[in-house]
């Protein structure tokens, strides 16, 4: 592994702040191991954003505008990520870990025949190995697992890992060779949903709701105003996602999401443990709870026991305040 | 139509868990398991598909595991599955990601299936790199995340939650699928199928039964587990009891300005 090569993952140009982050991250992997980063920037009106990562430190940004990206489903992409690693030689990949991007993961290590690791908070160079820092286990314990030396290697990496910082950008931009080909596999119709919301895992921070909100409404009434005054998302716990008061892709948890965002807000939630591993990691966590002996004060760093119908609007308007005689 | 589900043994969540300071190997003897969830999620999921599609639809649990856990796929089998097969070997052990989707994938190509089910992320592991990875090594259409399914003419139609909605794939059987966890809850065994369970047929497949062109376990790995640790402690912080709503409000919003979050 010499190179560095950042899979630039997309939605006709948009892409999420964990490529940025990834951006900004991969000259100094790149740095350390005597190469070079490159980005490899996929699919229909993708220009932009290959523009958008000129400001970070790549050598090249590889671009194909393919609109049969949005066609099939990840194969062309996986023909299109292989073909960069050939061309750039040996390299450490870098993919972001989200729903698509573990399925890029897998399918490129076999690909490359490389090794993997997952969920990636921290990379470091040492001799000719690539040590990889990472939770597993819900975070109940961190590892460092080392990619032995090879050619290639693949690391998804988790959003809000590394800092954003844009920096000497003074990448050309290169056509990767278009591949015309064709899959078994036809994506028939694709429909958006919601796509404005912030995305929850990036959220610098989260309100989550559980059972203790009764009902679909308080999302709406009681979370959704703090999170906008604190410039974060809604998130819930799986209960509130069962009883189909928000959608599943708010679910926080052991079969939800992982976040770790700088605050974390539970608002009558108990704290099980298939939520905490979920949370866990998060800078700061805030309780809310009737109940003095809720598990979720174990790991708190503030629990304050009382009414959330009393108390998150009263918070609201403090920070609502608080914000205005600031600006 | 044969269906294929891949179900991993992973501890209890609410066991403790510790790894081996010697081999750096997760202890899992003495450890309770249970089957991992998202996979019983893809065995509901095929379950469902046999009592809709019926004939001979099979349903065949899949596990690469230490022989000493095979028992726990009974689990799987009282919810309905027909038949399992385990893949047990002192060789695998300390098998990494690509090793562990190399060896899976040259055991699944002795099996005869029209559809493989895969979990798409492991409670112990949590790679989601697996469905990926037994996809590109058996050729087969990776379509993940499914919320429905459809099976006619050997062909496949399914809608897949993406981060931003939903789409609708199509393609040839044989095929790999994940499911999301919307697609339904998975069912409980019942007495009836408990009891029929233990009678019901669990396979050993040893790395003698396959034809595997690279190394696996430790040795054959590309990853080395270099050192571990409990996270940063995070120990039991403040409780304030609030008198009313802004008592408590205040004392979040104080809180949260020393630590300069507003
Ligand atoms: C295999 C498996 C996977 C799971 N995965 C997940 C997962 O991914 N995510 C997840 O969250 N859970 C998951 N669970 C479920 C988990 O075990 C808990 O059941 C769930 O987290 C409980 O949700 P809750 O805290 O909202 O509800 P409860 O445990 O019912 O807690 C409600 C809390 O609200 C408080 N409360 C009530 N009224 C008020 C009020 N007015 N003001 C303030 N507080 C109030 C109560 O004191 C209580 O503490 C999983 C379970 C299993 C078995
Ligand atoms: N040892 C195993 N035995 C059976 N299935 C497995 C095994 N390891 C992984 N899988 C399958 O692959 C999915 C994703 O696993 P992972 O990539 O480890 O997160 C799981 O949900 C299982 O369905």
């Amino acid at each position: 592994m010499k190179n560095v090569i950042v899979y630039a993952e997309n939605r006709r140009g948009q892409s999420r702040k964990v490529t940025f982050e990834l951006a900004s991250e991969a000259g100094k992997i790149a740095a350390a191991l005597g190469g070079a980063a490159h980005a490899v920037v996929l699919g229909p009106a993708s220009a932009r954003l290959a523009d958008q990562l000129t400001n970070y430190p790549f050598e090249s940004i590889l671009l194909n505008e393919d609109p049969e990206v949005e066609s099939f489903l990840l194969d062309p992409i996986v023909d299109y990520l292989a073909a960069a690693a050939e061309r750039l030689g040996p390299s450490l990949i870098l993919i972001p870990n989200t729903l698509s991007g573990r399925d890029v993961a897998g399918r490129l290590m076999v690909r490359l025949r490389a090794g993997m690791v997952a969920d990636v908070v921290e990379v470091q160079v040492d001799g000719d190995a690539v040590v990889c820092t990472s939770p597993k286990l819900g975070g109940a314990l961190v590892t460092r697992c080392a990619l032995r030396p090879a050619d290639y290697g693949v690391v998804t990496v988790r959003p809000n890992a590394f800092a954003v910082a844009t920096s000497g950008g003074t990448a050309r931009i290169e056509p990767l060779e278009r591949l015309a080909k064709s899959y078994a596999a036809k994506i028939e119709s694709d429909v958006e949903e919601g796509s404005s919301e912030l995305a929850l895992e990036e959220a610098p921070a989260v309100i989550a709701g559980g059972r203790g909100l009764g009902g679909p409404e308080p999302f709406d009434t009681l979370l959704k105003p703090l999170a906008n005054a604190l410039g974060g998302a809604v998130g819930a716990s799986r209960a509130a996602a069962d009883a189909g008061w928000v959608p599943y892709n708010l679910q926080i948890g052991q079969t939800g999401k992982t976040v770790t965002p700088a605050l974390y807000i539970a608002v009558g939630i108990s704290g099980a443990i298939q939520h905490k591993v979920g949370m866990r990691a998060s800078g700061t966590i805030v309780a809310i709870n009737k109940d003095a002996a809720a598990p979720i004060g174990e790991f708190s760093d503030l629990l304050v026991v009382g009414d959330a119908f009393r108390i998150v609007p009263e918070l609201t308007k403090l920070i609502e305040t608080a914000k205005g005689q600031h600006s | 139509m044969k269906v294929v589900v891949t179900v991993k043994l992973v501890p209890n969540p609410n066991a403790e868990k510790r790894i081996d300071p010697e081999n750096k190997r997760l202890v899992r003897a003495g450890v309770e398991t249970v089957l991992n969830p998202y996979d019983e999620y893809a065995l509901e999921a095929a379950l469902q598909l046999k009592e809709r599609v019926g004939g001979d639809t099979t349903v065949t649990i899949f596990s690469m595991a230490p022989d000493s856990l095979k028992e726990g796929l009974r689990r799987a089998l009282a919810m309905g599955a027909d038949d399992a097969v385990v893949l047990s070997d002192p060789g695998l052990e300390g098998s990494d990601v690509w090793a562990t989707a190399a060896a899976m994938a040259a055991a699944l190509r002795t099996l005869p299936f029209d559809l493989l089910i895969v979990g798409g992320l492991t409670d112990d592991s949590s790679t989601g790199a697996t469905p990926g990875a037994l996809a590109e090594h058996l050729g087969l259409p990776c379509i993940t995340n499914a919320r429905k399914i459809e099976i006619s003419d050997g062909a496949i139609e399914v809608e897949r939650e993406t981060d931003t909605g939903y789409q609708t794939v199509r393609g040839p059987l044989p095929a790999l699928l994940t499911t999301a966890l919307t697609f339904a809850e998975p069912r409980y065994a019942s007495l009836k199928g408990i009891m029929g369970a233990k009678k019901k047929n669990i396979a050993t497949k040893t790395l003698q039964d396959l034809s595997l062109d690279v190394p696996v376990g430790a040795a054959g790995s590309k990853t080395e587990l270099r050192s571990f640790a409990p996270p940063p402690a995070r120990g039991k912080g403040k409780t304030v009891e609030a008198a009313d709503g802004p008592a408590g409000a205040r004392a979040i919003f104080d809180f949260l300005a020393e630590k300069r979050l507003v």
